[in-house]
């Protein structure tokens, strides 16, 4: 029941809603229709029908490595993923839990990481990692993008964790089962749609990150959302290239968002609003 | 000793891996941020001096003319992104809080933009905003205007214009959770007492959703205020420094050309300390208001 009163669907709402979800996806329609175009058509935008050519998709195949880049982002963001819900998971079981001194500062401590500016950070991790000669390695940015993966993981696995009843933990201590069997046998299997939900929202994130992967890597490890500076100069663009490795970037992270819709509120505001 | 010590603090085992990786990538970095801050290293030479507080002065006696416009712009892009993103996104929620059939394809649209890789968000943007060959202005020549977006006076307004596109949904999102999970008791009450419509909300609505919105705001205010992706990939900063945001500066400076590091370590410190005070403000402000109601 709606406290906010029986509210219809007028004639005028489902309109306005009609254009804001066209507005919504036009932008990621308008990308696709682009790449299906040829050189020449990408410059009118007055053409609708046309015969779709796949020449953009196998250009940036063949000549812009485009399978490097989705290979680098899939091994930084798959390992940065597993680690982090590991760490990430037993500290929130741990904030989920226990009580202790302090524990909110140190929660909220770890939601502060969430607001720092990457630009801030970058800045000395790049002459370190100069320094330490790891520039342009996947491992520099698996370490980078824990800053912001074990943080979320702790907000969002600790929200799950804590709609568990704890009666079901405290049936097993009394049959002699110790934490870390309850944690294992008990508490895990129950929160593993909660897991996986996480585990994606660090997916997206990670695939997404842009200022850690641009100025830590140049050419071996680059993921996908550093193609943007292939394609910076304003003489000679390639429309149709663009557009297509465009959509090859945000295809993978929109197929997850569609699969945990259920819980995007939840992703998008650390677990605070469910 | 030690046997003891972690068995009585049970948590300790879950959350010190943790507590230690993020602290060494937190703090380490920071300081060393601080160290750079005040010296003259330059990228590609590889003595530099201590300076002192030299760049911080740089800074702030105004000799870096374009850093204050920085500054100018992130504040005033944040402020208007969120209030405009609050207001946007609430009336999309009142829009949605009501029951429709293609309720879920609606979501499903919504979710597009905020899914959407933010680099490749700037350069889809970028094609529509072509003033000769952008879908944009192919648009609007059906109503007799043009508009050239990424000029030197529209740049700004357009990456603003840009942000609202990605991130309205979330403000929305949040704000339609809130609405439906309002209770209903006080509503009750309310009409019994004859209260109207603008009182139910002023003394009802808003004060039950003001986590939410608070919420929002931390999210959207540091979001926007740290803003590089979309405007790196928009605009550039350009046309010659009309959107170079605060992030933005700093890749200038010690990145694109230049390689100062050192000045743009103390503009990093900047901005550091500028988010951490806005977000300590807003947290403690949720901080409060979600600890009093248990």
């Amino acid at each position: 029941m709606n406290p906010l009163g029986n509210k219809k669907l007028t004639v005028v709402t489902a309109v306005l809603l009609l254009l804001v979800s066209v507005g919504c996806i036009f932008p990621f329609i308008w990308m696709f229709i682009i790449s299906l175009k040829t050189g020449t058509q990408t410059y009118d935008p007055s053409i609708w029908i046309f015969s779709p050519t796949f020449e953009n998709y196998k250009n940036i195949f063949e000549n812009r490595h485009a399978l490097d880049y989705l290979k680098n982002s899939s091994i930084v963001v798959l390992l940065t993923t597993f680690i982090s819900i590991f760490i990430g998971g037993l500290a929130a079981y741990g904030f989920a839990r226990f009580e202790f001194k302090k524990k909110e500062n140190r929660a909220f401590w770890v939601l502060s990481l969430r607001m720092l500016p990457p630009m801030a950070s970058v800045i000395p991790i790049f002459v370190m990692a100069s320094l330490l000669g790891i520039l342009d390695t996947h491992f520099v940015l698996i370490i980078c993008y824990m800053l912001f993966n074990i943080p979320f993981t702790i907000w969002m696995m600790r929200s799950f964790f804590e709609e568990i009843p704890v009666a079901l933990e405290e049936a097993a201590f009394v049959d002699g089962a110790s934490r870390f069997q309850v944690f294992m046998r008990i508490i895990l299997p129950l929160a593993t749609p909660g897991l996986i939900a996480t585990s994606i929202f660090c997916i997206i994130n990670s695939w997404n990150e842009f200022v850690f992967a641009l100025f830590l890597t140049s050419s071996d490890a680059s993921t996908l959302p550093t193609t943007v500076t292939l394609f910076l100069s304003v003489s000679g663009v390639v429309w149709g290239e663009m557009s297509a490795i465009g959509i090859v970037t945000i295809l993978p992270v929109l197929l997850f968002a569609m699969i945990v819709q259920k819980y995007m509120i939840r992703g998008l505001t650390f677990g605070g609003v469910k | 000793m030690i046997r003891t010590y972690f068995q009585k603090r049970p948590h300790l085992i879950y959350i010190m891996p943790a507590i230690i990786i993020l602290g060494a990538l937190t703090i380490i970095p920071t300081i060393f941020l601080y160290g750079l801050s005040v010296t003259n290293y330059e990228l590609g030479y590889p003595t530099f001096d201590f300076v002192g507080l030299e760049n911080y002065i740089r800074l702030f006696t105004g000799k870096d003319a374009e850093f204050w416009y920085s500054v100018g712009i992130s504040l005033g892009f944040m402020l208007l992104a969120t209030v405009i993103q609050l207001a946007l996104g609430f009336w999309l929620a009142v829009l949605l809080d009501r029951e429709f059939k293609f309720k879920f394809l609606v979501f499903a649209c919504m979710i597009v933009p905020l899914a959407m890789t933010p680099s490749i968000t700037g350069q889809v943007w970028k094609l529509m905003m072509n003033a000769e060959y952008g879908v944009l202005n192919y648009f609007l020549q059906f109503f007799g205007g043009k508009v050239i977006w990424l000029s030197g006076e529209n740049a700004f307004w357009s990456t603003l214009l840009v942000d609202i596109w990605q991130n309205t949904p979330f403000v929305a999102l949040i704000i339609y959770a809130g609405m439906r999970s309002l209770p209903t008791d006080p509503y009750e009450a309310a009409s019994i007492d004859g209260a109207g419509k603008l009182q139910i909300f002023r003394n009802i609505t808003l004060p039950l959703l003001w986590p939410m919105i608070l919420l929002a705001v931390i999210f959207r205010a540091i979001d926007s205020l740290k803003m590089f992706d979309i405007p790196y990939s928009l605009t550039q900063g350009g046309p010659g420094s009309s959107t170079e945001f605060l992030s933005l500066h700093i890749y200038r400076l010690g990145f694109a050309g230049t390689g100062w590091i050192g000045r743009s370590a103390a503009v990093s410190v900047v901005l550091l300390i500028l988010t951490t005070v806005i977000s300590m403000i807003l947290i403690r402000l949720y901080r409060k208001g979600v600890e009093n109601k248990g």
